[in-house]
């Protein structure tokens, strides 16, 4: 068992006997270098399976049959079983990955470029108008999110459209936060400076100097919110008040699966993996971006 | 101290003005708000005694006035459906139901993360280490309606151990252990990263290998001396995580049949009740930032730096 970065001395010490513990350290070490690839492909299944979806899933997900109602998961028919409608749940997964993403991307869109134009207004403007801007993104950050998002939701009605909005709408303080703590560091720095005193104009300076700057931060905190998007999806549509019905989405399935978590485990099983797959993803995702674009981390 | 306290103060009740200005006006500008609190069966006259009550054919301006004025006297409306007691009253009788959830689950998340950080920080890069680090990244991705699930089917289905269903009242402490776990399985792998970072970074300090130097027992060291010192930043992240808990509420009190408040607003959305719902997220905000204060002025109190700094 060949070690190939020691992180203590005493791991310098030879080895006699290479244990199960350490077989099963390395195997571990393995998994997690491994870890940005697989959860890189995992995101690409996720969007293949939203962009293909009627392509890959075998039966269509609002067929209902009535002879074939809660089917175990089988290799020969229903790869993982059916539902209490007989509905194919592999197939109704396939679908359901379009919501997620759909939700994952845009919500983040939406929820980074306001973010993104609050904290470039409040770094540039300064004065009362950053003072106004950083006490309403300290009350935005005390609202109970999920609590604020089911209100808003029932009140405009569910749909589609309006879970993107929502979860945008209320999601952009992360962005105005960290994205303003960059602009302040940047607009200091001698290269923006230099270009002020050129005689650059505010426009210039935005485009040309401090957006590129920025760009990988956006990225990195993109990256990591797609996951978080996704689990306020669910977590609406579990409650009844996301996609509406029949559309398969992750979470309306976990919430119609509690009714016979008794007799069918497949059911909240297989959809809860998936969300769990793609956030998991997304968190892996960033945390290796943001240690790809750091040099002082890379080593970590 | 003095002034540190009065300055966090003033900010916090700026800080809730502009959450009451954010609820009204998502309130407001989302559609019609006569039609939406009222039941579908309602009169006329139910019609024109609401839009009286609220004024909503005033101008914009003098309802926010009027909304102000009732929330300064805790008149939050009458309730359209829990026996027309004031908003205010329902949420009342609902919150130690939660208090008692979220007061179990911050409990468990707390001891085993603290535990297993601490584990963890004395024991770097073994099997144990590694196995946390994955757990953890793992947990922080399970969205809780899952954990919540899985464990009524390992605990209720198979094992029948534990019901699926809460409520202390009910069914005592048994009833009590599912949600709990539920709600504090996302905060766990949250407090054993923070204990775990901070503890190496408290073991590497001078006053520990002092201690060690002195010949105290490792575990004493470790348990007593860096344990300490390493919870602080527990606390700011319990603050930072408050808003989460009470989202995670909502979704674990669906799950369990809680009698809860992130339940009460659920079900008073599904029956078209808002003076309630609208109780339930301005009381929640409220907590959040008082949550906040306390343990800033808490901090400042310990820490002196932070009272010059801030």
């Amino acid at each position: 068992m060949a070690r190939s970065e020691p992180h203590t001395p005493e791991l310098l010490l030879p080895r006699l006997r290479p244990g199960l513990w350490t077989v099963a350290v390395t195997w571990m070490r393995m998994v997690m270098r491994g870890a940005p690839i697989l959860s890189l492909c995992f995101l690409t299944l996720a969007i293949l399976c939203a962009l293909l979806a009627p392509s890959i899933a075998p039966y269509e997900p609002i067929e209902t049959n009535r002879a074939k109602t809660l089917l175990p998961p089988s290799l020969s028919e229903h790869p993982l079983g059916t539902d209490h409608l007989g509905r194919d749940i592999l197939s109704r997964m396939v679908y359901g990955a379009r919501i997620s993403v759909t939700v994952g991307f845009l919500a983040v869109f939406v929820s980074g470029t306001l973010g993104t134009l609050i904290a470039v207004l409040s770094g540039v403007l300064r004065g009362w108008v950053e003072t106004l801007l950083m006490r309403l993104t300290d009350a935005f950050l005390s609202l109970p999110f999920l609590m604020v998002a089911v209100l808003v939701v029932s009140l405009l009605g569910p749909s589609l459209v309006n879970v993107i909005l929502v979860i945008g709408l209320l999601r952009w303080m992360t962005y105005a936060r960290t994205i303003r703590s960059e602009v302040l560091r940047l607009t200091e720095m001698d290269f923006v400076r230099l270009a002020r005193v050129a005689g650059a104009s505010w426009r210039r300076l935005m485009v040309r100097h401090i957006f590129p700057n920025i760009v990988n931060t956006l990225l990195v905190l993109g990256t990591l919110e797609v996951g978080a998007a996704v689990i306020t999806e669910a977590s609406l549509s579990f409650l009844g008040l996301g996609v509406p019905r029949p559309l398969p989405s992750w979470g309306t399935m976990l919430a119609e699966s509690q009714t016979y978590v008794f007799t069918a485990w497949w059911l909240p099983v297989f959809p809860g993996l998936a969300i769990t797959l793609l956030v998991m993803s997304s968190n892996l995702t960033g945390d290796w971006l943001r240690d790809r674009f750091d040099p002082t981390r890379r080593q970590l | 101290m003095g002034r540190y306290i009065a300055r966090r103060l003033l900010q916090g009740v700026v800080t809730i003005w502009l959450v009451t200005l954010v609820i009204f006006s998502l309130l407001r500008f989302t559609g019609d708000p006569v039609s939406y609190m009222l039941p579908p069966d309602a009169t006329k006259e139910d019609r024109a005694r609401l839009i009286a009550l609220y004024g909503f054919n005033d101008p914009l301006w003098q309802q926010y006035l009027v909304f102000n004025r009732n929330l300064l006297h805790g008149r939050f409306g009458p309730s359209l459906r829990w026996d027309s007691r004031d908003g205010m009253e329902v949420f009342l009788s609902r919150l130690p139901a939660t208090l008692q959830l979220t007061g179990a689950a911050m409990s468990f998340s707390l001891i085993l993360g603290v535990v297993l950080g601490a584990v963890s920080a004395t024991h770097p890069d073994s099997l144990f280490d590694r196995v946390g680090k994955v757990m953890a990244i793992v947990g922080q991705s399970m969205p809780v309606f899952w954990v919540g699930i899985l464990l009524i089917l390992l605990f209720t289905v198979y094992l029948g151990w534990l019901p699926s269903a809460g409520g202390l009242d009910r069914l005592g402490l048994k009833g009590l252990i599912l949600p709990a776990v539920t709600l504090g399985w996302l905060f766990v792998a949250a407090h054993m990263r923070i204990v775990r970072s901070s503890m190496l970074d408290v073991l590497d300090s001078d006053y520990i290998k002092m201690v060690r130097a002195k010949g105290m027992p490792r575990r004493l060291v470790i348990w007593r001396h860096a344990l300490k010192n390493a919870a602080i930043p527990i606390f700011t992240l319990f603050a930072v995580n408050f808003a989460q808990l009470l989202s995670g509420a909502v979704v674990t009190e669906t799950i369990f049949a809680w009698p809860g408040i992130g339940r009460l607003l659920v079900d008073s959305i599904f029956v078209r009740d808002y003076p309630v719902a609208q109780t339930v997220v301005f009381f929640a905000s409220s907590f959040i930032i008082v949550i906040n204060i306390t343990v800033d002025v808490a901090y400042a109190w310990l820490d002196p730096r932070v009272r010059i700094a801030g």
